[in-house]
């Protein structure tokens, strides 16, 4: 994907532009800063998400079967992907296609033509591996020092490849470097992978709050200053939701590779967040200074 | 006790996977972050699939809580593929006619797919606002829905995909109950 010069072909998804601008915006910015150009899938639709396969499982293979033909008539050969759930959704039809004939079958007569399998998927983080720490540390000009970060992975991102088709546990050493190679401390804490509730948090807003503040409580415990996470719906709960926990700002990956590359854009997305990052980016300014 | 072993044959057929391997450890249980909301626990529904109880099964509130974490299916010793098995009874509750005992849960994934037919994508300004007023929760985050939307965090205006027919024509096919 990172090869030659040709442009890396990317699904937004429908919050990367809306609840998770943060997110997209970041990460564009990073981007840019490393030279990649991103190229959106044209015409990409919803991949279903948890509404599909929960009540309409047929929906949900032909949804996301929709954007992975789009991708192989754009002639993209990898296609990265930043929503977790997109992704695993993306995956789930790709090898039900790939592994189950009447389902190669149910696309083709309902799309009017056949999936190759010629489009790699690719979840964002797998695309900064391939960059490298090495490439990731020259972007740094102003190091995060101060920020102890508790990383939480989610549910779909921690679970076995098997299952969603991709697992972060081969990344973890890799995302612990770069946070710390960004000039932040890894906090080590037990509930990096516990569920925040998803999307209960719109319809069982207690639950999800049971749920939170149960990872906050551990977060902070841990002496975590602020949360790193992977995911849009993630992130969203980890502010919103909780009753009992001390608040903690929730931050992106790529916002951390942002403000540490110093950023001038960082602004423009810091307050968009429900709890602002700014008090606490700016008391460790304070504390280097002094 | 009315045992339907057809009901048993027809999870396993739809869902494409086979619940018989569970020895009832419990292990999906006491990993599962919804458990204490659910009336049956995960085992629980395997059990009462397996026994053919088609009832309690699809009027149960556990199909509808599981937020497919997949906590479950990730320490089952067997691989016994819990989240699929709760796709398959939330299509053939719906399917059923049966009233889900978490409407608002039901009512949501319907108010989403929805959004999908008529757009293509989700706006999710439109969707929050329409799931408020349908479910009654106005209230519930009033002032955190204006911060998010004074904050920027929202969308705007929706957008709609040039192959909205074609995405309808597919989203009207299957079961067709959306």
């Amino acid at each position: 994907m990172v090869k030659g010069n040709g442009a890396i072909r990317y699904y937004p998804g429908c919050s990367l532009e809306s609840s998770a601008r943060e997110m997209g915006e970041s990460f564009m910015e990073v981007a840019r800063m490393l030279g990649l150009e991103m190229l959106p899938l044209e015409d990409w639709s919803c991949c279903g998400s948890t509404p599909a396969h929960s009540t309409h499982p047929r929906w949900a293979l032909l949804l996301a079967a929709r954007n992975l033909l789009l991708a192989e008539e754009q002639g993209a050969e990898e296609l990265m992907v930043m929503c977790p759930s997109c992704y695993v959704r993306l995956r789930q039809a790709e090898r039900e296609i790939l592994e189950h004939q009447d389902k190669a079958r149910e696309v083709e007569q309902a799309l009017g033509r056949p999936y190759q399998g010629k489009v790699r998927l690719r979840f964002f983080l797998e695309v900064l591996d391939k960059i490298g720490l090495e490439g990731l540390r020259g972007l740094v000009k102003k190091p995060l020092h101060g920020l102890k970060a508790a990383l939480y992975y989610g549910c779909l991102l921690s679970r076995p490849e098997w299952i969603t088709g991709f697992d972060v546990a081969p990344y973890e050493r890799f995302l612990e470097d770069l946070v710390r190679t960004l000039g932040a401390e890894v906090v080590p804490w037990p509930y990096a992978k516990q569920c925040c509730g998803a999307s209960l948090a719109v319809t069982k807003p207690e639950t999800s709050d049971r749920l939170v503040d149960r990872i906050r409580d551990y977060a902070t415990r841990a002496k975590a200053n602020c949360l790193v996470v992977f995911c849009s719906l993630c992130q969203m709960n980890l502010e919103m939701r909780g009753k009992d926990s001390p608040a903690l700002p929730v931050l992106y990956i790529t916002e951390l590779l942002a403000l540490a590359a110093g950023s001038a854009k960082a602004e423009q997305w810091l307050g968009k967040h429900l709890v602002d990052p700014r008090p606490l980016l700016k008391s460790l300014e304070a504390q280097k200074g002094a | 006790m009315q045992v339907d072993p057809a009901f048993r044959e027809e999870v396993q057929r739809r869902s494409g996977r086979r619940f018989d391997a569970c020895f009832q450890c419990l292990t999906c249980a006491g990993g599962c972050p919804v458990v204490e909301d659910m009336d049956y626990h995960p085992t629980q529904v395997v059990r009462l699939v397996e026994f053919g109880q088609k009832e309690k099964v699809l009027k149960s509130r556990a199909i509808w809580m599981c937020v497919g974490c997949h906590a479950c299916v990730s320490q089952c010793p067997n691989k016994v593929h819990i989240p699929a098995l709760m796709d398959t009874l939330r299509e053939m509750a719906l399917e059923n006619g049966v009233e889900p005992p978490e409407g608002r849960i039901a009512g949501f994934h319907k108010m989403f797919l929805e959004e999908v037919r008529k757009r293509g994508r989700v706006y999710e300004l439109g969707l929050g606002v329409k799931y408020k007023l349908r479910s009654g929760t106005v209230f519930q985050d009033f002032m955190a829905g204006i911060r998010l939307i004074w904050k920027g965090r929202f969308k705007l205006l929706p957008e709609k995909v040039k192959g909205i027919s074609e995405l309808r024509e597919l989203m009207g096919g299957g079961n067709g109950k959306g």
